[in-house]
């Protein structure tokens, strides 16, 4: 093995993730140490820790393409793992990386710049027939050129900024009158997020499934496909819930998309680990959207129906290994669910919640993988996402992986900050969704209510309220202060007591 | 005053959808369901914290706010709000209420012309006082506009990427 020691350039649950592959491969780590989270849990993973609490810089360290190239080399880490999110699709930092003798973890500088410009990869998935929502074929000059377009493309159509993602960036017309405005406000906002004003027009498809394909490619042009992920329980462009496999397929459309996947793939002479993203409609037509080129968050469910670590292929990958899997090697099977158990506060429009994690406590089934970065005394910190865990869930089926599912929900126990566990709760009980009928527009079209609570539960909190109001008000004895294991005691004084963390 | 405690016979918790809840006092550690008295019981311990034990299950419990006679209660990482009321202060509440002749609604008004970004009130949900309801983009500013009262939604004036007049209702609020 080449790679002897990896700077992780990143943080959280992913840091972990990556480290506990390492050490698996027998291959040392550097975690970096900021003073946003000094006290990380991801740091304790590590075989070296850099301390950059000194730094402070206005940019997280994780974004300092200079200050990790340095630290790589002091540290003496020959490869760098950049995690998904900061500079994960920089291709300007891997090539920094190369030419700095450091293994990039990830793809070619080219494949990220080629698939990370909308209208490059537009181009490419043109010229190799990949069918891709009618569209503009480049950049849209001007609004008259605007007009002309979406009035041939048919409406609604999608304004999407060329450098755009994560949903930022877009804008959906419907009528020629809207165009004019709306192409200037598109441009706009796309210069202000991303330095590029440049978009371009699609089809706007309604509500369609988002189904996305895992890819692996080596550096010796192998490239295959482990299957898809079903991504469309998400809320304003953000995943909250994916699964793997997804309902909407068979076997033979699983074929055909997964051919486009790997071709769209080999087009940039794609190797490492990425995704290529489609929307699927409702009469099984299928339309490239775009092509992720890094690990994703959601990567566990592929991981758990093929058996196979993605880490571990990228790391093999970037050491010049040949893929030892063809793609008749792959075989899916059973299903496997990812919940994003997030900081926010699901009552109040899923807006984030910072806070420190007072208690917590995971399920410990065998049908139960737990992939945190979060531990008791954790921040979840405003500078960063809000993410606490990802609780990912098995069974031989759909139906007993949403049994599975629905039972570790319910022994999560996370005190400190609200989270989106009243959410699953509820989606795992919803009859559309046990059937595996929701598109991405499910959260916003489907729901009266973003939580779910058992008959009694309100009748419980009232009386836990009465009961407070008593101690406060009518209860003249003072309240026996008694903290041990089990015992009864004021809330009163827990809070305080918590108040104090 | 500790005569004016021991009248009390009884206590009601109001949720922030109106929803009444009686206990008598002294406040017993059970609760009736039908016929049958369940035990309940608040406790602690290091690892979960508070939880309430109810039917062989621990549910977790936490007090995000409270002033007064008004508690924000976080049970099963669920939020809901509560005013604690004796039968004399109830009795109060329902004489103002009926004063007022019953101002049962609140509405929700563009407090300056602009364009909605965002609609979070759907018809039907709950509302805290406080919760944003629309953002409202005026002044190059995104701007969160908040709930006046709690209550319940009944309806929702206004959709995303329009634009409003000063004054234009956007929702309506069944207190």
């Amino acid at each position: 093995m080449k790679i002897k020691r990896i700077l992780i350039a990143n943080r959280g649950e992913i840091a972990v993730r990556i480290m506990k592959t390492a050490r698996l491969m027998k291959i040392e780590t550097v975690a970096v140490k900021t003073v946003v989270e000094p006290n990380a849990m991801y740091l304790a993973s590590a075989d070296v820790i850099y301390d950059n609490t000194e730094n402070t810089a206005e940019i997280p360290v994780f974004l300092d393409i200079e200050k990790l190239i340095a630290i790589a080399l002091e540290t003496k880490a020959n490869a760098i793992h950049p995690g998904y999110g900061f500079l994960a699709e920089n291709a300007y930092f891997a090539q920094k990386c190369i030419d700095n003798k450091i293994i990039f973890i990830g793809p070619s500088p080219d494949a990220i710049y080629k698939m990370g410009n909308k209208t490059i990869a537009r181009r490419i998935a043109l010229a190799h027939r990949i069918p891709m929502a009618m569209g503009s074929e480049g950049n849209i000059a001007n609004e008259e050129e605007a007009v002309i377009t979406a009035e041939k493309i048919g409406y609604p159509v999608i304004i999407k900024a060329a450098s755009g993602g994560g949903g930022r960036g877009m804008r959906i017309v419907r009528k020629s009158e809207d165009m004019e405005k709306m192409f200037i406000i598109a441009s706009k906002e796309a210069e202000k997020a991303f330095n590029d004003p440049s978009v371009f027009i699609e089809k706007y498809i309604e509500n369609p499934k988002h189904i996305e394909f895992q890819i692996l490619g080596d550096t010796k042009g192998n490239v295959i496909h482990l299957g898809e992920r079903e991504c469309s329980i998400q809320r304003k462009h953000q995943k909250l819930l994916e699964e793997a496999p997804s309902v909407a397929l068979d076997k033979r459309l699983r074929k055909k998309m997964g051919d486009m996947a790997v071709e769209i793939a080999k087009a940039v002479d794609y190797y490492s680990a990425g995704t290529v993203e489609f929307l699927l409609d409702s009469d099984k037509n299928f339309y490239f959207m775009e092509m992720n080129t890094r690990i994703q968050v959601e990567h566990p469910v592929t991981e758990i129906v093929t058996g196979i670590d993605l880490i571990e292929q990228q790391i093999r990958i970037a050491n010049g290994e040949e893929l030892k899997y063809k793609q008749e090697d792959i075989k899916l099977s059973g299903w496997a669910i990812e919940c994003r158990i997030n900081a926010e506060d699901v009552q109040a429009g899923f807006a984030p919640d910072p806070g420190k994690i007072v208690n917590l406590s995971m399920p410990t089934d065998p049908c139960v993988r737990v992939d945190t970065g979060v531990q008791v005394g954790s921040s979840i910190v405003a500078s960063y996402d809000s993410m606490i865990a990802k609780l990912i869930v098995k069974g031989k089926d759909r139906r007993e992986a949403l049994k599975n599912c629905k039972m570790a929900l319910d022994k999560v126990w996370i005190k400190g900050t609200k989270t989106t566990l009243p959410f699953f709760r509820m989606l795992v009980r919803h009859q559309k969704f046990q059937d595996g009928d929701f598109t991405t527009a499910f959260i916003e079209k489907d729901l009266e209510k973003y939580y779910y609570n058992s008959e009694y539960e309100e009748m419980l909190a009232a009386w836990l309220a009465t009961k407070l109001f008593v101690e406060e008000n009518l209860d003249d004895s003072n309240t026996k202060i008694d903290y041990k294991h089990g015992k009864e005691m004021s809330p009163w004084l827990l809070n305080k007591r918590m108040n104090q963390f | 005053m500790t005569n004016d405690k021991l009248q009390i016979k009884k206590l009601y918790a109001l949720s922030s959808e109106n929803r009444k809840f009686s206990f008598s006092l002294p406040l017993k550690q059970t609760i009736r369901i039908g016929k049958r008295n369940y035990e309940v019981k608040l406790k602690a311990d290091e690892k979960f914290g508070a939880y309430i034990l109810w039917k062989n299950r621990k549910y977790p419990v936490e007090i995000v706010h409270s002033r007064q006679n008004k508690y924000e209660i976080l049970f099963n990482d669920i939020s809901y709000t509560f005013t604690v009321e004796t039968p004399f202060s109830l009795q109060r509440m329902k004489v103002l209420k009926s004063r007022k002749g019953g101002a049962e609604k609140a509405y929700v008004k563009a407090p300056m012309p602009g364009k909605i970004i965002d609609v979070m009130a759907r018809e039907g949900s709950n509302v805290l006082r406080g919760e944003a309801v629309v953002i409202l983009e005026a002044m190059k500013m995104q701007n969160e506009i908040v709930s006046p009262a709690n209550g319940t939604i009944i309806k929702v004036s206004c959709r995303p990427n329009t634009n409003v007049m000063k004054d234009d209702l956007l929702v309506e609020i069944k207190l």
